[in-house]
């Protein structure tokens, strides 16, 4: 077992290049990651089932030609709304802290914005600081809280956000001054 | 996987099966798809095969032997012996290890993980019948067994657990046993002898010898007086907790009495198993390494008996995540814990008026009882779709509507309204005993259902009596009837809001920056509440005055009636305090912004929305929206913060409410923390009013450190 201090990685912030899902050569990566850090059990179905049908929704982060982080989501229509949901989101430790998650999200957010999404959605554990901070910057609200959400007993929130109407579109072409 | 592979005799091929290598067709399978193809068809699309297992994965494939194949191999391979141990002492130390990790297993169930990998991860409770040598192990585990279901019983009856569905959930297991109804039968004869023994060793001092019927319990005589003792608390304990349980399940709470007195016994024997554990401890010889708190024992060893995967194909296709079983001083106090709230279910006294019972169960969710206790509460208020069993729910809603005794034979419940309001108030009550997550969400729901009553009624009300003029007698009581029930419903749907509200802090739904919107929200709800409250109680005083058949009012009736009645200035008091940390919230954002939280893809406006529409869409309170929040709001500063004081009055109102209620300890109590807030805020909004717009190095923050909703506001330098 190693017992390493965790070490931050060194990169200034323009470095990071974010690319949208391309491929069947971006899934194994999304896999490693994913399966690295959180703890679902997910099978390679799974990864298939968001990037196969909402490859525009999946985006990945890379510093120097390695994969550092991934959001992979959803949208669809769910009880008379458009709603967009996401489903996993990963940035490997070294390069936690440096808003590298918070671009991911966004980007998926105003694809799904732009999709015609009218709210976006999202579970996070009580307990997940970090998650909860980032998303209540972008404007999500909890929702609700689920009971024992988890199966290790942990509570979680629901996370929503609302999109403002889009605005109404002009009846009569605008007069020229 | 060699060596654990499974013997081919255990899975023998029948007559209609055979075993064949499929090696060389999943072979050829994999040559038959590239990377990144998937068999489609019908029934088998991408979401479909998101529920693909891979086998051989410990993670997904619960088919996995991990130690035993089955339950019938792990005896085989001696992993639940009979008896326990040869030497008799080690026998007895082991049935006490068992007895404890079963407490253990028993408290990590009731607060949420599954049966099969708890309670039933006992080898010997998944075969019963085989310990029946073991007269001590048989009988505790038939009344684990007889235990585990009465409490499933209470579980499902009250259905108060469908956000912990995990509960219920008893996936095959051996849960109904031949005769465990006699169980206690068999636990007493056990009991009886081992007090016997103990007896016998107490006089062995002065006796020579024992009676000859008499066996030891063990071999250590030095022993024996320790390990009596320990058993004999442990026993008790179960006998007692099944009758308690027996008896607070007879119907109209005709058994809480008895189920008090077995409480009582249950805390007794609790202490006395705490108190074994030295004597266990100590009975070893070995130094014992590592936190014993952590251990699921007394004795701080591994049970023998138990394990958690045998039952994993009975779950689901997926295994079960690890759980950690609590530990055995956790699980006791778990226990305590829930005999505690059980106490208070059991002394309660019955009580026909409604407004008492919400109270009582509104306070009793503030120790934040397990699924259990709650569920036994729900049972007790609402059986055969009566309160308490006893009494129809129109004659409790007439009560609580101040309308006079005999309506309650009135004609009108049969009126289809009136009969869903009967229903709305039954789950209300099923609702107030649920976790608070799930309640704050059925409140939300069912708001719109009691609005819906309420126009459906009032609709009722003007077809019946639109043109009011000399009317029958029968036709004055109806009336009299309707105008009590609106009030009534109208009070409710405003109390019902309001808990929804204040939920949502319990919960922590809202942030920081949302606390000014949720105040002001608060503030219009709770404005509501004390008007109808107070015209609910002038019209019950109305009545009361009528049946005294005054002919003229005295001075002394007279200043009742201009008096407030304290529970309206009890509400006025947390509209003052509502109000005003809207404005010291509101004033602080446009003088100072902080608490605002603009983000890129939405306005304070979709926020607002989101949190409030459940209550807007049922129009509670009417004309409130968004932009008449911005108005109350966008012109707070520190200068109109220092011309009125809101706390101040709220500190007032609950100096002067608290003699009213000097025989209410609970309404006592939570008067004086609204009266540190009012004073720590006071304080607070005269500093910033003098400082905050000179002084950047002041720091503010809204903390819930008095009062379960009302924030205290504390200024730091930083």
């Amino acid at each position: 077992m190693e017992a390493m201090p965790e070490e931050k990685a060194e990169f200034e912030e323009a470095e990071i290049k974010y690319v949208s899902y391309g491929g069947e050569h971006h899934l194994p990566l999304i896999m490693n990651l994913v399966d690295q850090e959180l703890s679902e059990p997910y099978s390679i179905f799974t990864y298939r089932y968001f990037v196969y049908l909402w490859p525009q929704l999946s985006f990945l982060a890379f510093h120097k030609g390695k994969c550092v982080g991934t959001v992979v989501c959803k949208m669809g229509e769910h009880r008379n709304t458009f709603r967009g949901y996401i489903a996993m989101l990963v940035v490997i430790k070294p390069y936690r802290g440096r808003g590298i998650a918070t671009e991911l999200v966004t980007r998926s957010i105003r694809m799904m914005m732009e999709s015609g999404c009218e709210e976006v959605t999202l579970e996070a554990e009580v307990t997940n600081k970090g998650a909860l901070a980032l998303y209540g910057r972008l404007g999500f609200i909890r929702a609700k809280r689920l009971f024992h959400y988890y199966l290790n007993g942990v509570d979680a929130f629901r996370l929503k956000l609302l999109f403002p109407p889009p605005p109404r579109q002009e009846l009569s072409p605008s007069l020229d001054t | 996987m060699d060596g654990h592979s499974p013997k081919l005799a255990s899975i023998p091929a029948s007559d209609s099966t055979v075993w064949a290598d499929a090696s060389p067709l999943l072979q050829a399978a994999c040559t038959g798809l590239r990377d990144g193809e998937l068999i489609h068809g019908d029934n088998f699309n991408l979401f479909a095969a998101m529920s693909a297992l891979e086998i051989m994965d410990p993670k997904m494939d619960s088919g996995i032997v991990c130690t035993y194949y089955s339950i019938d191999e792990a005896i085989e391979n001696g992993a639940a012996p009979i008896p326990i141990s040869l030497d008799s002492t080690i026998d007895v130390q082991r049935t006490i290890d068992i007895m404890d990790h079963l407490l253990a297993c028993e408290a990590a169930w009731h607060k949420g993980h599954s049966l099969a990998q708890t309670v039933f991860s006992c080898i010997y409770l998944l075969r019963l019948d085989r310990t029946a040598p073991h007269a001590l192990l048989h009988s505790y585990c038939r009344v684990i067994r007889a235990t585990c279901k009465a409490v499933v019983s209470v579980v499902s009856d009250a259905r108060a657990h469908e956000e912990e569905d995990l509960f219920t959930m008893t996936y095959g297991l051996p849960l109904n046993g031949d005769g465990d109804d006699k169980c206690l039968s068999m636990l007493n004869a056990v009991e009886e002898t081992i007090s016997r023994q103990l007896r016998a060793c107490k006089a062995a001092s002065s006796k020579r010898r024992l009676p000859e019927d008499l066996e030891p319990l063990q071999s250590n005589s030095n022993l024996e007086e320790g390990f009596c003792k320990a058993l004999l608390c442990r026993l008790r304990f179960r006998k007692h907790f099944f009758h308690v349980l027996a008896c607070m399940k007879r119907p109209q709470g005709r058994g809480l009495e008895s189920a008090r007195k077995h409480i009582a016994s249950c805390m007794t024997e609790l202490e006395s198993i705490l108190k074994s554990a030295d004597f266990i401890r100590s009975c070893f010889g070995e130094s014992y390494e590592g936190d014993i708190d952590d251990k699921t024992t007394a004795s701080g060893r591994e049970p023998i008996g138990f394990d958690a995967m045998l039952n994993s194909r009975l779950s689901a296709p997926t295994p079960p995540r690890a759980i950690k079983i609590l530990s055995w001083k956790k699980a006791v106090q778990y226990f305590v814990k829930l005999l505690h709230d059980l106490d208070v279910i059991c002394s309660y006294p019955l009580d026909p008026h409604l407004e008492s019972l919400l109270r009582f169960v509104v306070q009793f969710q503030i120790s934040q009882p397990d699924l259990v206790a709650r569920s036994h509460l729900q049972l007790l208020l609402v059986q055969d779709g009566k309160l308490y069993g006893r009494d129809p729910f129109f004659a409790v809603i007439t009560k609580a509507a101040a309308l006079p005794e005999a309506t309650k034979n009135h004609d009108i419940q049969k009126n289809e309204s009136i009969l869903q309001l009967g229903m709305l108030v039954m789950n209300l009550l099923k609702i107030l005993c649920t976790n608070a997550a799930w309640q704050r969400r059925k409140h939300g729901k069912f708001l719109q259902d009691w609005r819906v009553i309420y126009v459906q009624l009032e609709l009722a009300f003007r077809n019946e009596f639109g043109e009011v003029s000399s009317s029958s007698n029968d036709e004055n009581i109806c009336m009299k009837i309707f105008q009590h029930i609106l009030l009534w419903v109208e009070e409710k749907t405003y109390w019902i809001a309001f808990r929804f509200l204040i939920l949502g802090f319990e919960l922590e739904l809202y942030s920081t920056s949302e606390y000014c919107m949720v105040y002001w929200y608060l503030y219009a709800v709770l404005t509501k509440l004390a008007e109808k409250t107070h015209l609910k109680i002038a019209v019950s005083y109305d009545i009361a005055k009528r049946k005294g058949k005054k002919k003229k009012d005295s001075p002394k009736d007279l200043a009742r009636e201009s008096r407030i009645p304290p529970a309206v200035l009890f509400l006025q008091c947390y509209i003052c305090l509502a109000e005003g940390l809207t404005m010291i919230l509101a004033a602080l954002r446009n003088e100072i912004s902080v608490f605002q939280s603009p983000g890129p893809f939405n306005t304070e406006q979709e926020k607002f929305v989101q949190h409030f529409e459940l209550l807007q869409r049922a129009c509670i309170p009417d004309h409130v929206s968004y932009p008449s929040y911005k108005e109350s709001t966008t012109h707070a500063c520190f200068s109109t913060l220092a011309m009125y004081n809101y706390f101040k009055d709220a500190q007032r109102i609950a100096k002067e409410v608290k003699s009213s209620f000097s025989n209410d300890p609970d309404r006592l109590a939570e008067l004086r923390k609204l009266e540190q807030v009012a004073e720590h805020n006071s304080v607070a909004q005269n500093l910033i009013c003098r400082l905050g717009a000179l002084d950047p190095s002041l720091k503010v923050s809204f903390e819930l450190s008095h009062h379960p909703f009302f924030a205290t506001v504390v200024v730091k330098r930083s």
